[in-house]
Formats: structure tokens, C-alpha cells, sequence
């Protein structure tokens, strides 16, 4: 991958998917494996990206496809782990975000299923319904539904520890 | 008062520090690590399946009451993989912190230096192979019946062996000796194939990467 390409073609769009790969790994090295995997992904399908879409649209999706991808290999790997996997029981290794509330948000949205952690984040990116329909591949009608009752889910998680 | 989730949201990455991109120019060392180790992995279950096929071979073979042909065969198949086994640490001592290209790229050269090396030493093996177990079997205890049978009804033999069989089983083992580095680099691309494929094509986006 070139210097240019990168600076050029993800580093502006690097927050994208930072946020997206935190929801989807526990720890710095996974954070870091699959934010150099979404970006390798990003440049070897480029000339698959067709101009209907914004180029931020088509990062959100290949970034939200390549974590997801990441979590079930990672899933199949550790079936140990997985089939006793309770999320609130390990231990996060995500290196503290400045902000507490932040790292409690991520730490909620990780308890999520993988689809309802993709739709949660466009949310919060202030996508539109038919934006986010549009990347995760739904109808745009079920989205609102959605999101009320990831909201509700993340409010019981969170439960009054963020303030 | 109790946040909603989109101020936290908007709030928390008002920090510039929780968006700091790692970096990525390591791309490749879990794949490099993860084919090399995979190779490693066969290459040792290989060298298990000579040892224990060659020790078979000679149980069988003192049964069959041709230790000798049976001895031979082992003492050149412990070899072989005594051989292998040396390699195989030769291999593990590439150097892990090196780039990713590098050190696939001196994986590379190792296997190809192990087939010249291992294609030069077939060329003494394979013969041999075939003449021990030839002249194994032929003269062995299970065999005795059929030897009669030859040697009462044939009087093209020269040591208690048919000529024209041994003809053929002698140019057999000449040509597997001409030939001995094509057929094992045709062994090692049935046995490792798909990795090496990965290899290469793992090589062949790197070097696309680097320009």
C-alpha cells in the first residue's frame, strides 16, 4: 500500500474505523490486527468501489464486513472460550479512554450482537435510517425498531454508570 | 444527571487522543508467522512418517525375512530425516524480527536450497531404494516359492536373478536417480502445495505493497 494512498485515502476516514474496530475487540493488539487488516482490506478492494456511493459510506461498510468477519474467525477459533464467553467476565484490556463514560459506552456496545453493534455506531454517527439500511443491507423501515431497543438494551447495561 | 448515549458519544471523541490511528506497517507478520509455522508444523509430521514408516517397513521385513534389504532402508530413511530434522532447526533460526517480506522471502529461500539439496541426495536414495527392495524381496523367505518357480522354468539368469527384470528394475533406478530433483520438488508440491501457493501469493501482494 502506498504512503499516498493511505494518507490520502484512509487517514482522513481513520476515526471511521477506529470507532468501528474498538466495538469489536477486547484488547490493544486486536484493536490493532483489525484496524491494519480493515485498512489492507480497504486498499486491495478499492477498485471495487463504485462512485453511487460516498467513499465514507463504502469505508463504514468494508470496515463494518471486515470486523465482523474478524470477530466470527476469532469466535471459531477459541470455541472454549466462546461457548462460556461472557463479556462482562473478562477483563478489558482496551487501554483507558480519557473519557470513563466513553469506555463504559464501548464497553456496553461490546455486548451487543455483532449486527446490532454496526447499526448502533452508524446511529451514533448520525446516519441516516436509510444510510445505515443501506451499509448493513436491511430495509430502512426495521432500523428505527432497532434502535429503540439497542438503546434500551445499552440503557439497562449501562444502568447509571455514565453521568 | 445521566448522560444520554449520543453525548457521550459526541463528547467522548471530542478528545483527539481516542482517535489515534496505530500504525501499519507490520501488516503481514501474523500472516508470515502463521504459513511458516504451519509449514513447520508438516515438515516435523513428516519426518515422523519416514521414521515410523521406515520402521514398519523393517518389522515387516524381518518377517518377511529380508532384514538385511529391511536394515538398509532404515539406516537411509533415519538419515533422511536426521537430515530433515537439522533443516527444520536450520529453519526455526530464520530471523523472526526481520521484515515480513525478508523473512518470507528467506523462507522462500530455504525450501528452495532444501529441494536442491534434497533433489541432489535422492539422486544416490531413490536408486538405492529400488535395488534394496528388489533385491529385498527377491531373495527373501516369502519370495522363496516364486524363485524356484523362475529359476526351474527360465535360463535367463545371472546370480539367481531374472535378467530382463533386473534389466528393467536397473533402469528404473537410473532413471529415478537422472530425474530424482523433479520428482521430489513434485513430492514437495503435493505435500505442501497449498502452502506454498500462500507463500506465493502473500509474496506477490507484498511485493505489489512495496512499490
Amino acid at each position: 500500500m502506498s504512503n499516498d494512498f493511505y494518507k490520502s485515502s484512509i487517514l482522513p476516514y481513520a476515526a471511521i474505523i477506529i470507532k468501528i474496530c474498538r466495538a469489536y475487540t477486547d484488547t490493544q493488539e486486536d484493536f490493532e490486527d483489525y484496524y491494519q487488516e480493515v485498512c489492507l482490506q480497504i486498499w486491495k478492494s478499492r477498485n471495487n468501489f463504485r462512485a453511487q456511493s460516498e467513499w465514507s459510506t463504502w469505508v463504514y461498510r468494508l470496515s463494518l464486513n471486515v470486523s465482523m468477519t474478524l470477530l466470527k474467525k476469532q469466535k471459531n477459533k477459541q470455541p472454549l472460550l466462546a461457548s462460556g464467553y461472557s463479556p462482562a467476565e473478562v477483563p478489558d484490556e482496551t487501554p483507558a479512554f480519557l473519557d470513563e463514560s466513553l469506555a463504559q459506552l464501548y464497553a456496553a456496545i461490546r455486548q451487543l450482537s455483532e449486527v446490532d453493534r454496526g447499526v448502533i455506531l452508524l446511529y451514533l454517527e448520525e446516519k441516516s435510517y436509510q444510510e445505515i439500511a443501506d451499509i448493513i443491507g436491511t430495509n430502512p423501515n426495521n432500523i428505527g425498531v432497532r434502535i429503540k431497543r439497542i438503546k434500551e438494551r445499552l440503557k439497562k447495561l449501562l444502568d447509571g454508570k455514565i453521568n | 444527571m445521566e448522560k444520554s448515549i449520543e453525548t457521550v458519544w459526541k463528547e467522548g471523541f471530542l478528545n483527539s487522543e481516542a482517535l489515534i490511528a496505530p500504525k501499519v506497517n507490520d501488516i503481514y507478520n501474523k500472516k508470515s508467522m502463521h504459513i511458516i509455522e504451519k509449514f513447520e508444523k508438516m515438515f516435523l509430521i513428516n519426518i515422523w512418517g519416514i521414521i515410523i514408516g521406515a520402521s514398519f517397513l523393517f518389522i515387516a521385513s524381518y518377517f518377511a525375512g529380508a532384514v538385511l534389504a529391511g536394515s538398509i532402508i532404515l539406516i537411509m530413511m533415519l538419515y533422511i530425516s536426521y537430515n530433515a530434522y537439522h533443516d527444520l532447526k536450520a529453519l526455526e533460526k530464520l530471523d523472526k524480527g526481520q521484515s515480513s517480506y525478508t523473512f518470507l522471502k528467506s523462507f522462500k529461500d530455504w525450501i528452495s536450497k532444501s529441494i536442491e539439496h534434497y533433489g541432489k541426495m535422492y539422486r544416490l536414495v531413490y536408486p538405492i531404494l529400488i535395488l534394496t527392495f528388489y533385491f529385498g524381496i527377491w531373495f527373501s523367505d516369502v519370495f522363496d516359492s516364486i524363485r524356484k518357480i523362475v529359476t526351474e522354468n527360465s535360463n535367463d539368469l545371472v546370480f539367481g536373478l531374472h535378467i530382463y527384470t533386473t534389466i528393467v528394475i536397473i533402469i528404473g533406478a537410473i532413471m529415478m536417480s537422472i530425474f530424482s530433483k523433479a520428482i521430489h520438488s513434485r513430492d514437495v508440491k503435493t505435500i505442501y502445495g497449498g502452502i506454498m501457493n500462500k507463500l506465493d501469493l502473500a509474496l506477490a501482494e507484498m511485493e505489489e505493497l512495496r512499490d
